[in-house]
């Protein structure tokens, strides 16, 4: 049992890291980026090229991934999301396709097996009976670090109160002096380092494979869905709903793992469309 | 056609033909009403699954096997739009996705001694002999599912799934239940998709979940119907093959799944450039030609 809740609260950290990136896109312009998953896999190939194929630093690793994502943000945003002007259908339909892209040129630079990333921190410790390795440990004490810096930046600073102007109301920001473009951008570029910080980790978690991104994406729409729209802490609260229930059925059955992820979603979407704590839409 | 070309261009073809027929089956539904559909893989999965499980564990020769599967497909369309009643726009389309990774691993959870598990099932029973018998049969499907869309889509019933993806409030507004027409709008959806998927799980005689219910062949599905033009019925047949034949060409050069970087960038890079499809770009091509000035998509 100790076990399950030692657990739960690693994999949940990073389920809220990783998740945090899409919903921040999604409740500023409603926007589905299917190729959210695309970041993590950025991030994850160009972390371990830079360390394990260059052998620089990791620090250097980490800010080359960071990089990779947050220009990948905003070159999709300038690119994709202002050239199809809003319509969410195309943009859904065109981010697929860059995912599958994206995955595609991953497969012809490095090969279509997958790799094993390092562990960031090597070591193990065991508490109460639980196997703790210090990488996942590392990983989601730097998730939480980063949540709770995108929680004071949103909410204390002129920006990100702007950020949160836009997504509840985009006409009546710009009414007052906010320009949801700027913003939208910088969103944009804020959710691509999160994903490529959040691919890292995932990859020193699981494996460094050319298909990683699905399974993350499904994590954070599942966690989006359920969160409902624009909200920190519901994306937080259900990345744990999310990362406890897939580490407890795991240990009861490990093949129904992502089963219950699904019913989740799926009975939440149904019955309660706006999600468990988002705001009521009108439009 | 098949004395002249090669047996290979023939197994080609076939593909192409499969893959139009789904592509088909998503056109009548998200092309046209909006809803776009990400779970095209679940119900094309269970008209595969039940006629391979029918004809290889009950022993059901493929006659009743393959009108049973459809049946079910189609029941498994009623369970996707059960939620597509109550919701809109991004929503559906996660929720469909939601179905299809599901259904995935369902699959191998479920009585694998039916499923075959992750390994899938193998020696499905092939309905005809040799590539011609094939290729003759895929050809009269793809061709007999589209005069029939053509002619459904020809009566108020298409009219009225144009004008959901145009204004759904606006057909409530004017008298018609919205709910009854996007519950027919999902039956032929899942009969095509079922009907292709039974058959082509003849075709193959082998069934993959991975292969099947797959981010990648969804989205060949869709690019497809995109690509060669949605809401129109020569569009997913045209894209179908475009896309295909395009793969094919690729494969000496790119032998991987690399393959799918050029093939996708040339999908969305046609799809940012004309998200009407490659029919819209010659209509457009011809007027210019002809010399005509008015603008068609006006």
């Amino acid at each position: 049992m100790t076990q399950i809740l030692i657990q739960g609260m690693l994999l949940s950290g990073l389920y809220a890291l990783i998740a945090m990136g899409f919903m921040l896109i999604f409740s500023i312009g409603r926007t589905l980026n299917l190729a959210y998953g695309a970041y993590l896999l950025v991030g994850g190939y160009v972390y371990f090229w830079l360390c394990q194929q260059m052998g620089l630093p990791q620090i250097v690793g980490f800010a080359g991934a960071v990089t990779a994502g947050v220009l990948m943000g905003l070159l999709k945003h300038r690119l994709i999301v202002k050239t199809l002007n809003g319509d969410h259908v195309a943009i859904e339909i065109s981010t697929l396709i860059l995912a599958v892209v994206l995955q595609a040129g991953v497969v012809l630079l490095f090969g279509d097996s997958s790799k094993i990333l390092l562990p960031i921190v090597p070591g193990v410790v065991t508490v109460a009976g639980a196997q703790v390795t210090f990488n996942i440990l590392t990983a989601t004490l730097i998730s939480w670090a980063v949540i709770i810096g995108l929680y004071l930046y949103i909410s204390r600073t002129h920006t990100g109160r702007a950020m949160q102007a836009v997504s509840m109301d985009a006409k009546g920001a710009a009414l007052s002096g906010v320009d949801p473009d700027r913003i939208n951008l910088i969103t944009w570029g804020i959710s691509g380092g999160l994903g490529a910080l959040g691919g890292v980790f995932f990859a020193s978690y699981t494996q460094l494979y050319p298909g990683m991104w699905v399974a993350p994406l499904i994590i954070s729409v599942a966690v989006v869905i359920v969160g409902g729209i624009g909200s920190i802490l519901g994306t937080l609260v259900v990345a744990h709903i999310v990362g406890f229930m897939e580490v407890g059925v795991s240990s009861w059955s490990p093949e129904l793992r992502g089963v219950f992820t699904m019913i989740l979603i799926v009975a939440v979407l149904v019955l309660r469309p706006q999600g468990l704590f988002g705001r009521e839409e009108t439009h | 056609m098949p004395e002249f070309v090669e047996r290979g261009t023939l197994r080609t073809m076939i593909q192409a033909c499969y893959l139009a027929i789904f592509a088909m089956s998503w056109d009548v539904l998200s092309g046209r009403t909006g809803y776009i559909s990400f779970g095209h893989p679940f119900l094309i999965g269970i008209g595969a699954y039940s006629t391979a499980i029918l004809s290889k564990k009950f022993g059901v020769p493929p006659e009743y096997s393959i009108p049973l599967a459809i049946v079910i497909t189609m029941f498994g369309g009623l369970v996707v739009l059960l939620p597509a009643l109550r919701i809109k726009g991004s929503y559906f389309a996660l929720v469909t996705l939601a179905f299809m990774e599901l259904m995935y691993q369902l699959v191998q959870v479920i009585r694998p001694d039916l499923t075959g598990g992750t390994r899938g099932i193998t020696g499905i029973k092939s309905l005809t002999r040799g590539a011609e018998a094939g290729y003759e049969l895929a050809v009269t499907l793809m061709l007999g599912v589209a005069l029939g869309l053509w002619l459904l889509m020809r009566t108020r019933f298409g009219t009225a799934l144009w004008a959901i993806g145009m204004d759904e409030d606006s057909v409530r507004g004017s008298g018609l239940s919205t709910t009854r027409l996007k519950t027919m709008a999902f039956l032929v959806s899942a009969l095509v998709a079922g009907l292709g998927g039974a058959y082509y799980a003849h075709y193959t005689g082998s069934l993959a979940p991975r292969a099947l219910f797959d981010i990648d062949f969804l989205f060949t599905i869709i690019v497809a119907a995109l690509i060669g033009g949605a809401g129109t019925i020569i569009g997913p047949m045209f894209g179908a093959f475009f896309l295909i034949f395009l793969l094919e060409w690729l494969r000496p050069i790119l032998p991987g799944a690399e393959r799918y970087f050029v093939y996708g960038g040339v999908a969305l890079i046609l799809y940012m450039y004309q998200p009407k499809g490659l029919v819209a770009i010659a209509q457009s091509l011809r007027d210019r030609v002809r010399g005509d000035n008015y603008d068609h998509r006006a």
